[in-house]
């Protein structure tokens, strides 16, 4: 281990001219990095800007064609990720790779190189539960994965790093799968390590204020090159985001007023049950009309996946009734459904929204095969679809080198510009819109939101749920926080407080808010 | 891997064109066929000479041809069985218990006209040999359906429902063909009683019709995958029943519809062998054989990825090296089941061969990157 005995604000990690090199890209021109022991020092960039390159040479995973990387003051080559780990880098991935039916403590020794042989679980134990304390995380060593919280899996690989001894810890989106409480615990306990000399390195997309709220220093990546390397306490937001997608990114939507039109649909008494048959939807009333947002803001696992999805026709009602255009469709299948004029854009975008294997055209198929317009006696006409996506493709300004390229090779906020313009070429009179913006840079999400003003603007009644509360405060005309399966309240956008929707999230009544 | 002043590396493939696959699978041929010589030197026989009458037997013998196209045709029924429900994510293991449907429902229409005793039978064929091939085609969908409503209704493994089927549909036979059921020949020879001389298919050059029929379902099925709605919505369920679901395509009835149209196929495969191929017209003694065959289906259909024209090249090497093979190991007094050897050692290559369906070997002037572009993460 090199990094024995290393002092506050000393050079631990140091990067210099790294460049690495694809066919038809440079994913990483000349950066430099250093960081020091005890800071967190957030990388910051957009989608496709180089990060997950730079992580991975960091981690030994990629070899860089040009540049150094020092660990100490000793130059170091990465072979793989086991020379990495040999120097004190350890990595927390943004997807778990944990087994999920051992226990905590098992999860976490192995691999480990003292776990070769005999195992000596108390000695673990032990050892394990001291860092715990240290650190301030609560876990139940013996629980098995699968009964974890996402938030409590992420603690888990950051234990088996650090019980391997990392010094350096990369951390990919540490925020991302988690609610607000988790990522509050999950950010003190960050900065509770780096006062330890250690030395966080998180790499994040999009949450601005994440970074700002722990970062000292902030490295900004941009279409490969470093933009700007920035104390935290001397930046912003704004500038923040204006290094990262170069140019000026509105937050604040101005919600733009629509003359309303007829009821469209109407949601009475709803009630239904989450895949593990519990009641996660209890008696859920609410309407909208044509050219009105309806946003649904609440922590995931609330019943909001299971209100989209039996708006969708995809689960079944237990109760309650489902109306559109006053027509009862409790009952009627999702192809009746998207025929009568539903739009969905599912929050699952890789698994249910798209099809990987399929090509854009194909995909694009998904929402037109039905369509009179497009498929006549049963024969799809794809030469139209064809023409059809290409239009979308362009109007939504999706990075692809042609239609016929597989959905899987989009990245993230390509693919769900897609399926957005493919649900929306179909000028649906209601759209469903399930976490539309999530795991989205900022550039993407700002275009996201912008379509969906659109079509309330074209009079589409438009049901928003997300997780993040200023985006439903910031478009939305009414705003239903809701909780353990119940609205907590319907209250219009203009009066919507962020403290008091935030407090009903929780679960606290209306508090004297009009309903 | 360094060969002079260039460098050999594996690269991913970003897609694989049709044509590629189709050169793939020639070269996979020709080293199975260069490898299993090495079996033909150590039995002391000259590989070009034993290829020779393989192949000659197989594809240029007047006896050999039309047994090759008859196998052929079962081949590609069984392939296209097989093909349907795998483009949906399905595996279908009981081509053997649909083609026994196929074939019980064929002697069931004779049967049900009397044709038991021939000396009373006067059906015109315009009218019994249409009736025998919708019996066929509904006795193998049946026996497909039960294991696609199984799948679509209660999520019952396909792979477990269909296998099973084949040993009851096995048993089936044996009762009705020779354990007292109704379609016992008359003088108790363990087979089905035989077509009446006017049931008999039409044959062209030797030929039967059916060979016509297989290829045009080929292209049929061809044509469904690639312009219809019904063909979109199968592989779009094969792909993700998730995102099937999402775009409105229902979760039960696609399982149920390609287990109906898998068996039908294979249905007809049945009504082939046993009531179309010349010299055979019963259910014979050795149903089992053909049922046997029937697995190739799977293997070909393997081969083939899934494209019902690919099968056709497929199924006709299949069936005439199986062919070849037998008849030339005789004349060769080869001590061995060439045809089956051959076979198998070919199923290896073509399937080993389908790693360079992902991967492809690029060569490197060292020091140089190569315009290609590959697939980076």
């Amino acid at each position: 281990m090199l990094l024995k005995g290393v002092k506050l604000g000393q050079t631990v990690l140091g990067v210099r001219g790294i460049t690495k090199r694809f066919p038809g890209v440079v994913a990483n021109d000349a950066i430099d990095l250093e960081i020091k022991a005890g800071e967190i020092h957030a990388v910051l960039g957009e989608n496709g800007a180089g990060k997950t390159t730079l992580m991975n040479i960091l981690f030994g995973l990629l070899q860089p064609d040009e540049g150094e990387i020092y660990v100490g003051d000793k130059r170091v080559r990465f072979r793989s990720p086991l020379d990495a780990i040999d120097v004190g880098i350890g990595m927390v991935h943004q997807h778990r790779k944990l087994v999920s039916a051992h226990t905590v403590l098992e999860n976490i020794i192995l691999g480990h190189p003292r776990a070769g042989r005999i195992l000596n679980l108390k000695r673990a134990e032990e050892e394990i539960r001291e860092l715990c304390e240290r650190y301030g995380f609560s876990l139940d060593l013996r629980a098995k994965v699968w009964q974890l919280a996402e938030g409590e899996k992420q603690v888990v690989e950051i234990l088996k790093t650090l019980y391997r001894g990392a010094n350096i810890l990369i951390l990919d989106e540490p925020t991302s799968a988690l609610t607000p409480h988790e990522t509050e615990k999950l950010l003190a306990s960050i900065e509770a390590m780096s006062r330890d000399e250690l030395a966080m390195i998180p790499f994040i997309t999009h949450k601005l204020p994440i970074v700002l709220a722990i970062s000292d220093r902030v490295t900004v990546l941009r279409r490969g090159k470093v933009t700007a390397r920035l104390e935290t306490r001397q930046t912003t937001e704004q500038s923040l985001a204006r290094e990262m997608v170069g140019r000026e990114v509105i937050f604040r939507i101005e919600r733009t007023q629509v003359e309303r039109g007829k009821t469209i649909l109407q949601v009475k008494d709803l009630a239904a049950l989450s895949d593990r048959g519990f009641l996660a939807l209890n008696g859920v009333s609410f309407s909208i009309r044509e050219g009105e947002i309806f946003g649904i803001a609440g922590v995931s696992g609330n019943g909001q996946q299971e209100l989209a999805e039996v708006l969708a026709g995809l689960r079944k009602a237990e109760g309650g009734n489902v109306l559109i255009d006053g027509q009862d469709i409790t009952h009627a299948s999702s192809l009746d459904r998207w025929q009568m004029g539903m739009g969905y854009i599912p929050s699952e975008r890789i698994d249910v929204g798209s099809i990987g294997d399929f090509s854009l055209v194909e995909n694009t198929t998904m929402n037109y095969y039905f369509d009179g317009d497009y498929s006549q006696r049963g024969i799809v006409d794809y030469g139209n679809i064809r023409e059809l996506t290409k239009e979308i493709v362009d109007e939504y300004s999706v990075a692809t080198p042609g239609p016929d390229t597989r959905a899987k090779n989009l990245s993230g906020g390509n693919l769900q510009k897609l399926i957005l313009g493919r649900v929306l070429s179909r000028k649906p009179r209601l759209l469903i819109a399930s976490l539309p913006t999530q795991g989205l840079d900022v550039g993407a999400t700002e275009f996201v939101r912008n379509k969906l003003i659109e079509a309330k603007v074209e009079k589409s009644g438009v049901l928003l749920i997300s997780e993040d509360l200023d985006e439903v405060l910031s478009l939305s005309d009414w705003v239903a926080p809701i909780y353990e399966g119940k609205l907590m309240g319907i209250i219009p956008g203009e009066k919507a407080i962020r403290e008091n929707i935030g407090a009903m999230m929780a679960g606290s009544q209306s508090k004297g808010q009009e309903t | 891997m360094r060969i002079g002043g260039s460098e050999l590396k594996l690269e991913k493939r970003p897609a694989l064109t049709g044509w590629n696959a189709a050169l793939i699978s020639v070269l996979a041929i020709i080293l199975a066929l260069v490898l299993f010589s090495l079996i033909f030197i150590l039995a002391g026989i000259n590989p070009l000479v034993a290829y020779q009458e393989i192949f000659s037997i197989a594809f240029a013998n007047a006896f050999g041809l039309p047994l090759t196209i008859n196998r052929f045709v079962f081949l590609v029924l069984c392939t296209c069985a097989f093909i349907i429900p795998f483009r949906a994510g399905l595996w279908n293991i009981g081509m053997t218990g649909q083609l026994y449907g196929g074939a019980l429902g064929s002697f069931a229409i004779l049967f049900a006209f009397g044709a038991k005793q021939a000396n009373s039978f006067s059906l015109s064929p315009v009218i019994l040999i249409p009736l025998m091939l919708v019996a066929a085609a509904l006795g193998g969908a049946a026996v497909g359906a039960i294991a696609g409503f199984l799948k679509g209704r209660f999520d019952v493994n396909e792979i477990v429902v269909t296998m099973m089927l084949n040993f009851i549909m096995f048993w089936l036979v044996a009762f009705m063909i020779k354990e007292g059921g109704p379609f016992m020949n008359p003088g108790g020879r363990g087979e089905s009683f035989e077509l009446p001389a006017s049931a008999y298919a039409p044959l062209f050059m030797g030929i039967p019709f059916t060979v016509f029929l297989a290829l045009g379902l080929a292209l049929l099925l061809y044509f469904m995958f690639a312009r219809t709605k019904i063909g979109f919505q199968i592989k779009a369920y094969g792909h993700s029943p998730a995102a099937a679901r999402y775009a409105g395509i229902s979760a039960t009835k696609i399982p149920l519809l390609v287990f109906v149209l898998g068996g039908a196929l294979a249905g007809l495969a049945g009504y082939h062998y046993f009531a179309a191929v010349p010299g055979v017209y019963k259910i014979a003694r050795n149903y089992g054989f053909f049922g046997d065959l029937a697995f190739y289906g799977i293997i070909c259909g393997l081969i083939s990825l899934g494209n019902p024209l690919a099968a056709i090249p497929v199924a006709l090497l299949f069936g005439g090296l199986s062919i070849g093979g037998r008849f030339a190991q005789g004349k060769l007094g080869m001590g061995f089941g060439v045809d089956y050897a051959l076979l198998g050692v070919l199923m290896i290559t073509l399937v080993a061969f389908q790693f360079f369906h992902r991967y492809k070997i690029v060569r490197e002037n060292t020091g140089e990157n190569t315009a290609d572009v590959g697939v980076h993460r």
